[in-house]
């Protein structure tokens, strides 16, 4: 599913500006990563750090950083977590959130009021599609998911 | 794989000025302050950038939308915006104003945080673990 050649899961969750998705997994955990969007904003990423596993980090504190050529910045986190695990093949080659965003995952954390309360504060399905769209469209964004 | 430590963010918070005094005469050096203050506000250090001498007209209203560090670049008040979305704080020399003819109630861009007097920007700078001069 696109918009603007901009990539949409339904079934992942987004926040209200469709900055990073999460993924629920069978242990209860929570994937995060960049939306097709954001990395498209953010453009060839040539470093990410993330916070040390084990970490708590509450809402408002950036589960990872990233820098482009033109942009740096956090990888916002609205949730109180902790940070399990970082995505070993992401740090190592970074460019990878450019070429395949919904795969190349940036951490696993655990909320730590458990996966259910914290996914009612994101977007998914229908809602989530029609922000996403609305935002590429308002914005004119055209997304590339190549590694220029 | 072997992970090294630069991958990895633990450092403690701490508290950052960035003194910005280069403006629209040296736009070179008008986009890495903004920059690097992202990357640390991203790591978690509260980061606040005062601007005093040419450094006030980059928060001067429709200075910074016109301004790139390289030619065909990305314009400096985009740098400003990642900034203020990282969440650094953005000072404005109160005395430093007059001497370009800017009148902080109506002149400057929304972005700004604060118009200090220079005994503000003091405290800041003893309260500051770092200290960066742009």
């Amino acid at each position: 599913m696109e918009c603007n050649g901009c990539e949409f899961h339904p079934e992942l969750f987004y926040d209200d500006e469709f900055q990073v998705w999460l993924r629920r997994e069978d242990d209860d955990t929570l994937t995060v990563g960049m939306t097709d969007l954001a990395q498209t904003i953010a453009g060839k990423i040539i470093h990410v750090r993330v916070r040390r596993p084990g970490t708590r980090r509450p809402p408002g504190k950036p589960v990872a950083t990233i820098e482009s050529g033109k942009w740096a910045g956090p990888v916002p986190n609205f949730i109180d977590c902790t940070i399990v695990e970082a995505n070993s093949q992401v740090l190592e080659n970074p460019v990878l959130l450019n070429s395949d965003p919904y795969n190349a995952w940036i951490a696993r954390v655990e909320a730590v009021e458990g996966a259910d309360a914290a996914l009612r504060a994101f977007l998914t399905g229908d809602e989530a599609e029609d922000g996403y769209c609305h935002r590429v469209r308002d914005e004119d964004i055209h997304c590339q998911r190549s590694t220029r | 794989m072997l992970m090294t430590a630069e991958h990895y963010l633990d450092n403690e918070g701490q508290k950052v000025v960035i003194i910005m005094t280069s403006g629209p005469s040296e736009p070179a050096r008008c986009a890495t302050p903004f920059y690097l203050g992202s990357v640390l506000a991203a790591m978690d250090n509260e980061v606040r950038i005062f601007f005093t001498m040419e450094g006030v007209r980059l928060m001067q209203t429709g200075v910074a939308e016109g301004m790139a560090a390289m030619e065909g670049g990305k314009p400096i008040i985009d740098f400003i915006r990642d900034a203020k979305r990282a969440g650094v704080a953005l000072h404005v020399c109160h005395p430093a104003l007059p001497g370009y003819k800017i009148e902080p109630s109506t002149d400057l861009i929304p972005e700004v945080d604060e118009v200090n007097r220079a005994s503000e920007l003091a405290d800041l700078l003893l309260q500051s673990d770092k200290t960066l001069t742009f």
